[in-house]
């Protein structure tokens, strides 16, 4: 057997697994951007600043403290690419579009909440992110955590 | 003041080149930067292997392979003693010679044979067992102090240790399980091939040289007793240290003739 | 594009208030300052390669805000706050966010 032909048995189901879940993984993501976007547009009527203080002009009712977290893994291909750029440095884009969606996702999960409880404005907004899991012996990241909080308030219609 | 729904733009944190393409670029550079590094580290430990003085060597290593070498009154096979007298003989055809060599006995029923640094040289139980002819011994022999002759045990070692460095420091980065570890294997066994060749030369001369003639020297290659042919030898040749049976019997039958040792002889039997 | 981690921009009204913009980027360091850094960590000091590639860092996530502050029309970005946080070993996010508003 054509010793290169071995080498190629050996290194193909890597090179399958990556892109494999290169193409899963950005499928699956862009199906998420195209939500979020949706989502965005309904929502888009719900004040949310990160101001302290509410408008004037408004007459606050009730506040209240909504938050709302999103944990989104990576896959193998965003690992291993990470996993290069670790050595050359540089931006490292597969985890930008994963932090823009779990941050997205997490505002969008706060105004929700306080709309469906009845809350016309957000304020006060603030994010936090953490890494979360751990994926490997070698500490690469599963997962990452945003938190959005912020203080709901039912306006009076005046 | 007042709000004013608008949505801001949704590419603004997100990367515009395409994630294959970043990748295939990343792979590259990786490639191409541990190739570099892995040159760079065998030409060093080439000079090193070349520039280190036996004696020195022996001094530092030496100590490290007694456990081999030491017992002698231990169970040994009979013909320890006869493996011992030939290598001694073996050695006085090699003028340059720095080392004082050690036999030691493997107590082993696989048929293999090793050098290790400092001069000591390892058979195992089930090679001097297997041995018909004395002839066949010899070359055995020959062979590891060919190994010696060429410092390949010191650049294997130092090889090693840097590929096992650059693997380490790439697979620890998270670039991926299948390739480094490979790519380490093809790299070592490769080079590994052209250092046997040369070994056997090396040992071919000997035997030439105490025999007078090279007859019944590879009579050990045609009883190995690995399947010689099919698939399964094939590709395993390339993932172990020594060249197919076959190979190796061409060749050295080819070295004779170009070198012009008689190829018949009488054979001389190993004592019991 | 007027930047102010303060609720209003001083000396001035705000007429309008957008929403929430925000600019993050994820950097990761080389295997180059990693070895400055481990040599560093035996004499102390600051660690300048790290320094430069966190400003560095920052700098583009205040620009990706002010990016999406321009998007919807913004003139000023107040409640301006800053986050790092670490995301893997070696690697970092940047993140600034604010309220996108327009003054006069």
């Amino acid at each position: 057997m054509d010793p290169w032909l071995v080498v190629l048995l050996q290194v193909a189901p890597f090179v399958l697994l990556l892109l494999g879940t290169y193409g899963i993984g950005s499928a699956l993501e862009r199906r998420h951007f195209r939500l979020l976007r949706a989502r965005e547009l309904r929502s888009r009527n719900l004040p949310v600043a990160t101001l302290r203080e509410p408008l004037p002009g408004w007459q606050v009712e009730d506040c209240a403290l909504v938050t709302g977290s999103c944990v989104i893994s990576l896959d193998y291909f965003k690992r291993f690419v990470a996993g290069l750029r670790l050595l050359v440095g540089g931006r490292i884009a597969s985890y930008e579009t994963l932090l823009d969606r779990a941050r997205r996702e997490a505002i969008l999960r706060m105004k929700e909440s306080a709309h469906a409880a009845g809350y016309r404005a957000v304020i006060g907004v603030r994010l936090e992110t953490s890494q979360i899991a751990q994926a490997t012996r070698q500490g690469g990241t599963a997962g990452v955590e945003v938190l959005a909080w912020g203080t709901a308030l039912r306006l009076r219609r005046s | 003041m007042s709000f004013e729904p608008r949505l801001p733009r949704d590419d603004v944190n997100v990367s515009r080149t395409h994630p294959l393409v970043e990748a295939g670029w990343l792979i590259l550079g990786a490639a191409v930067a541990g190739l570099l590094l892995a040159l760079l580290a065998f030409a060093a430990t080439e000079l090193v292997s070349r520039w280190l003085p036996a004696d020195l060597e022996a001094r530092w290593f030496g100590g490290l392979f007694e456990s081999f070498v030491g017992d002698e009154t231990s169970e040994e096979p009979a013909r320890a003693e006869a493996a011992r007298a030939l290598l001694a003989r073996l050695g006085a055809h090699w003028p340059e010679n720095p080392y004082t060599f050690h036999l030691g006995v493997l107590d082993d029923s696989a048929l293999n044979a090793f050098a290790l640094p400092g001069g000591t040289i390892v058979v195992t139980r089930g090679l001097l067992e297997a041995a018909e002819s004395e002839n066949e011994l010899a070359f055995v022999l020959g062979h590891e102090l060919g190994h010696f002759a060429a410092r390949d045990h010191l650049r294997a070692i130092g090889r090693g240790l840097i590929l096992s460095l650059v693997m380490r420091s790439m697979v620890g980065a998270g670039a991926g399980d299948a390739v480094p570890a490979l790519s380490a294997e093809l790299a070592s066994r490769g080079f590994a091939r052209d250092q046997e060749r040369d070994a056997d030369a090396f040992a071919l001369g000997l035997v030439a040289a105490e025999y007078g003639h090279v007859a019944g020297a590879d009579d050990f290659f045609g009883r190995l007793p690995d399947a010689d042919a099919g698939l399964g030898a094939r590709a395993a040749a390339w993932f172990a240290t020594h060249p197919v049976s076959e190979s190796r019997i061409a060749a050295l039958h080819d070295l004779a003739r170009r070198r012009g040792y008689p190829t018949d002889g009488p054979v001389a039997v190993l004592s019991q | 594009m007027i930047l102010s981690n303060t609720e209003t921009v001083p000396g001035r009204t705000i007429r309008e208030f957008y929403g929430v913009v925000s600019g993050s980027t994820v950097r990761a360091k080389h295997i180059g300052r990693d070895i400055m850094a481990g040599l560093k960590n035996i004499v102390g000091g600051e660690l300048k390669g790290y320094t430069e590639l966190l400003k560095e860092a920052r700098q583009e996530a205040v620009d990706r805000m002010i990016q999406q502050a321009q998007s919807v029309g913004a003139n000023a970005v107040v409640n301006v706050r800053f986050s790092t946080s670490n995301i893997t070993q070696g690697a970092a996010e940047l993140f600034a966010y604010g309220t996108a508003v327009r003054v006069e």
